[in-house]
């Protein structure tokens, strides 16, 4: 087998050199936010800027010990999470099959492309103050709302994946004798899983929107509520406590696909 | 009785928007032996690999018949595999799964399926490389894992389309030795369509040369050097008789071709 050791595989190794830009880069980064901190400290102290308005990181820190012992913080952040969760959960169950039925249905496509399309184009927030009016000003709004922002780009994701489904993969599993709900489950699913998850990657940050805007307009309780509790009060250290816990969340569940991603990405070459 | 045989074959194409059809193939006639190695060669356009195709029964045939042992060919069967062009290999699974993959859709029931998978990754020498994804082999080392795939479910006849028509030269001399070597141990028919004639002449017992406008047969060329073919005869003189007599065959098509273009 002379030929096969010549034709080493394309193993990827990491550059020693790559490894030390990243450290450095962390440092950097590092340093960049603990002189913001420090700024951000001394400011008002100075009076530089009124503290009332910018509030303080000390303060901050402060307020958030408050907002997770006294705030009923854990009783508003369920109301938000039921919303989000309830809502993504019904947009995947409704959503992958649809995708999948208009990926492989030209006629499907052709009725239900046009409406499709300017759903997925337009903000399903301008749906909101409809939804409200259905629904009410309790949960299933929001949930309403999660629902619409999160469902159309799987749709439209899971649809292109789909479509984009190799013909000579296709072709060569005909040859074995595959059938066609071979080729759906072996060819056409798992290639179109990348395209999927860069749907529901999109979908989460538009369902973090809808609960935060959904609860901001009109609700009882929930993050949102809380927000609007403490805008209207000035209490911009406490906002600022909300407005991380929401951007951690948000972080926290995007990463959470990314990491899918690039397990299902693993036998991808890099793009 | 050939075990192939392919009698007055036309193959069309539909046109896009309606502008009728293209003729691939037309009325074309062939025999071919169990146990035979044939060789198709012609320039692009020729209908060579449609012809392979319709064998495979993945292109329906407009007009003629197509026997595989006396069974008129309507799709693929479990008596044919086919080694594409393009390592067709699945990108998310590995080459063990890929190899399986062939067994799994043939619905093979016979003993235990990675067992046999490794035995022809094995055979074509990959045998560590078993848990590499495709996207981390070279473009030949693909193609092995294509050409274990189609052997793995122990096919009648192996049908090749051009399977070493993206490799650097000295891989594909190397592939064309290796593909000999397996064809060596049990002889399955074997028919490889190629645009490159020194590859068409070195593999071959046979080797049917085709011309385009529409795709017909010109010659049937019977090879007869020894076997095992070796590199050396690459430059005896009986080769370069074989060479020389399908340049002329390939030169007189392209002037045709000319010719038509300048009469368009």
């Amino acid at each position: 087998m002379v030929a096969v050791a010549a034709t080493a595989p394309q193993k990827r190794v990491p550059e020693p050199a790559r490894l030390g830009a990243g450290a450095r880069s962390s440092v950097i980064g590092f340093c960049s936010v603990a002189a913001f901190l420090i700024l951000w400290q001394v400011a008002p102290e100075m009076g530089w800027v009124n503290g009332r308005f910018t509030s303080q990181p000390s303060e901050v820190a402060r307020a958030a010990v408050e907002v997770f012992r006294t705030d009923n913080f854990l009783h508003h952040a369920r109301i938000s999470l039921t919303e989000f969760f309830l809502g993504f959960a019904l947009a995947l169950v409704v959503s992958v099959p649809l995708g999948v039925l208009l990926g492989n249905s030209r006629l499907a496509r052709d009725i239900i492309n046009p409406p499709l399309m300017a759903l997925y184009i337009a903000p399903t927030l301008i749906l909101l103050p409809i939804m409200t009016i259905w629904l009410g000003i309790g949960m299933a709004s929001k949930v309403a709302v999660v629902f619409l922002g999160a469902i159309f780009p799987i749709i439209v994701n899971t649809m292109a994946g789909m479509r984009e489904a190799d013909a000579k993969l296709v072709r060569a599993a005909q040859s074995f004798g595959a059938t066609r709900m071979d080729i759906f489950r072996h060819i056409l699913l798992p290639g179109s899983l990348p395209s999927l998850l860069a749907g529901i990657r999109l979908a989460v940050g538009r369902a973090v929107l809808g609960v935060v805007v959904g609860e901001l307009y009109v609700s009882q309780a929930g993050i949102g509520h809380q927000l609007v509790v403490y805008g209207s009060s000035m209490r911009v250290d406490r906002l600022l406590v909300y407005a991380l816990v929401v951007s951690v969340f948000g972080y926290a569940m995007t990463t959470l696909v990314r990491v899918l991603e690039g397990r299902v990405r693993n036998w991808r070459p890099e793009t | 009785m050939a075990q192939i045989e392919v009698r007055n074959l036309s193959i069309e194409y539909r046109l896009p928007k309606g502008e009728g059809t293209f003729t691939a193939v037309d009325s074309v006639s062939l025999d071919i032996e169990a146990g035979e190695f044939v060789t198709i060669v012609g320039s692009s356009g020729c209908g060579k690999s449609t012809l392979l195709l319709a064998i495979a029964g993945l292109v329906p045939i407009a007009d003629g018949t197509l026997t595989i042992d006396g069974d008129a060919v309507e799709g693929p069967g479990p008596n044919r595999s086919v080694v594409f062009q393009e390592a067709s290999l699945l990108p998310w699974k590995t080459v063990l799964g890929n190899v399986r993959f062939g067994l799994e859709m043939r619905r093979w029931r016979q003993g235990d399926l990675s067992k046999r998978a490794m035995q022809y990754i094995n055979l074509v020498g990959l045998g560590s490389f078993a848990d590499y994804h495709p996207h981390q082999l070279s473009g030949g080392m693909r193609q092995r894992v294509n050409i274990a795939r189609a052997l793995a479910v122990d096919p009648a006849v192996l049908l090749m389309d051009e399977p070493f028509g993206a490799l650097d030269a000295q891989t594909r001399e190397v592939m064309g030795d290796e593909l000999l070597r397996i064809w060596e141990r049990d002889r399955k028919t074997a028919l490889f369509v190629t645009h490159d004639i020194d590859e068409a002449i070195f593999l071959a017992d046979k080797v049917v040369v085709m011309g385009r406008n529409p795709g017909h047969i010109k010659d049937v060329i019977k090879v007869d050097l020894p076997r095992p073919r070796r590199g050396e005869m690459l430059d005896s003189d009986a080769f370069a008789e074989y060479r020389r007599r399908l340049r002329a065959h390939l030169a007189a098509d392209m002037a045709t071709m000319h010719l038509v273009r300048e009469a368009v």
